[in-house]
């Protein structure tokens, strides 16, 4: 199992009471951002970029702790910025626990092995930690060298204090799959519990405007990534978002099903795309014209976003929504490896590798073996 | 006609690569107000802008910092600006109708660093051997 049963339980139980009572739109997860500052510059990341007097800013551990009261969601991802720069990090999230709260403290772990003292083993925290990929991949992706070697670091000793541990990788267009696959299997072999990724979401203010994925290369480049599945390979995430991602489904984009609060309030609409802000959950609710967002609606901000803030609310809000969905989850969960002749093809195409240093990977042809008469 | 207006058009469905957004060169900018429109279409460049920005009010009065949200309504009237104070006052709401002057005095956050930057510094200092090659956030002011 990718996650421990008491949380699927609790999961499961929360969106079946959603749907009993009728409930349209609601959050699964509150993406709580208690600061903007982050102590990376990556190149696919339009998060960070406010004048120093919006970057001092973090929200207080009340704040927090009224945002996760208002919104009620089982599920609180706290990202940023970078969430261990802020000084009470330590007190809101063993405020959050002791709601009850499955907190995915997402960090980038440059910081985590000196400030893992903050925080105590729990089955309700996770770290999740921003890995996009093989050494050489992450370190140009995050532009700093020895970012990845630090956030194993990092790993390994959240992982001997037994801590939960997942990873969370973004993927651009030049994403080599075999790298993302041999990727999994280091991942897997540190001990982790599971993996997340998604293709990187297209922040007009981000530095890198010439590699986010469009949807017909997005499908198959994680068709590549995720069919053939090793056993070994664990997902933090909804299966059948990643057969969304894989191109086997279509969803609509659930933009109310990740709300997030930061240090301007409830965000409108999304944690991706900035369209004003709310005093409350409440007047996020009320006064977002929801309808104006997602693929389908043809806003062009969203047009090609295939994000699990949007669409995994969708996937899971499908897992409940018939048997049949239930029965693919349980499937997908248990026993799919996805064998696919036509993946482990696209597996042989060259690849030009836009977030790490070499600048063309060839795919070696394989060696014919040796056969004796 | 820009990239992602190009990419606008085209299908979500079957797009490769999402076209870029272009960059706006907008800092230092201080547009006409003589017009409902024009004050309507530089005040959503404000709330766009990834910088501070200077509001002058038609008593004289001034505010600068950050635009975080707008609200439009049918009227300037019903119609408002939110920024967050440079000088650490808080949120502060200006009505469209009492604004007499905008501009955009704070540097553009989000400008000056492009990738093709970062990758041709790496190359190159990749190249003369250097080692811990990183971008760093600017210090905050």
């Amino acid at each position: 199992m990718p996650v421990p049963i008491s949380q699927a339980w609790t999961v499961a139980t929360y969106v079946v009471r959603q749907k009993l009572k009728g409930r349209k739109r609601y959050p699964l997860v509150l993406m709580l951002e208690p600061l903007f500052r982050c102590n990376l510059a990556c190149a696919g990341c339009g998060k960070i970029q406010y004048p120093g007097h919006v970057l001092k800013m973090q929200l207080t551990p009340e704040e927090c702790f009224r945002a996760v009261e208002e919104c009620g969601t089982p599920t609180v991802a706290v990202p940023g910025g970078e969430p261990l720069l802020h000084p009470q990090i330590g007190e809101i999230v063993e405020g959050l626990v002791a709601r009850r709260k499955y907190v995915y403290l997402c960090t980038n772990a440059l910081l985590l092995k000196q400030k893992i003292h903050l925080f105590k083993p729990s089955k309700y925290l996770t770290f999740s930690v921003h890995l996009d990929g093989q050494r050489e991949n992450h370190d140009f992706s995050v532009c700093l060298e020895g970012g990845y070697d630090k956030a194993v670091e990092g790993i390994k000793e959240a992982l001997a204090r037994g801590f939960r541990v997942t990873t969370n990788t973004t993927l651009f267009d030049g994403a080599d799959p075999n790298s993302v696959r041999k990727f999994f299997d280091e991942m897997m072999e540190l001990g982790i519990e599971g993996m997340m990724l998604s293709p990187g979401y297209s922040y007009e203010k981000a530095p890198d405007q010439h590699h986010f994925l469009g949807r017909a290369r997005t499908r198959r480049l994680f068709r590549a990534i995720l069919s053939n599945r090793k056993k070994s390979w664990q997902f933090n995430m909804a299966p059948l978002f990643l057969e969304f991602l894989m191109g086997k489904r279509d969803y609509r984009c659930t933009p109310g099903g990740t709300p997030t609060y930061n240090v301007v309030g409830w965000q409108k609409p999304c944690s991706l795309l900035q369209d004003g802000s709310a005093a409350t959950y409440a007047e996020l609710l009320e006064s977002t014209e929801w309808e104006h967002y997602g693929t389908e609606s043809g806003n062009p901000k969203c047009a090609n976003c295939m994000v699990h803030s949007g669409y995994e609310a969708s996937a899971v809000n499908d897992t409940f929504g018939s048997l049949r969905a239930l029965w693919a989850t349980a499937r997908a969960t248990f026993s799919h490896e996805y064998k696919d002749p036509e993946a482990l093809e696209l597996l042989k195409e060259p690849v030009q590798p836009v977030h790490a240093f070499a600048p063309l990977v060839q795919i070696e042809e394989p060696v014919a073996q040796e056969t004796r008469p | 006609m820009s990239g992602r207006e190009a990419g606008r058009e085209a299908d979500p469905q079957t797009l490769e690569v999402v076209p870029g957004a272009p960059r706006d060169h907008i800092e230092g900018w201080i547009p006409e107000l003589a017009s409902e429109e024009e004050l309507r279409a530089a005040l959503e460049q404000a709330f766009s802008y990834r910088g501070d920005v200077l509001i002058t009010r038609k008593d004289g009065s001034t505010v600068e910092g950050y635009v975080f949200d707008r609200r439009t309504g049918r009227s300037l009237g019903d119609s408002h600006v939110r920024v967050m104070a440079k000088d650490g006052s808080g949120k502060v709401s200006v009505s469209y109708a009492e604004i007499a002057g905008l501009a955009f005095t704070g540097r553009d956050m989000a400008a000056g660093r492009s990738w093709e930057n970062w990758v041709r510094q790496y190359r190159e200092r990749r190249a003369a051997g250097e080692k811990n090659i990183s971008l760093q956030p600017e210090e905050i002011e």
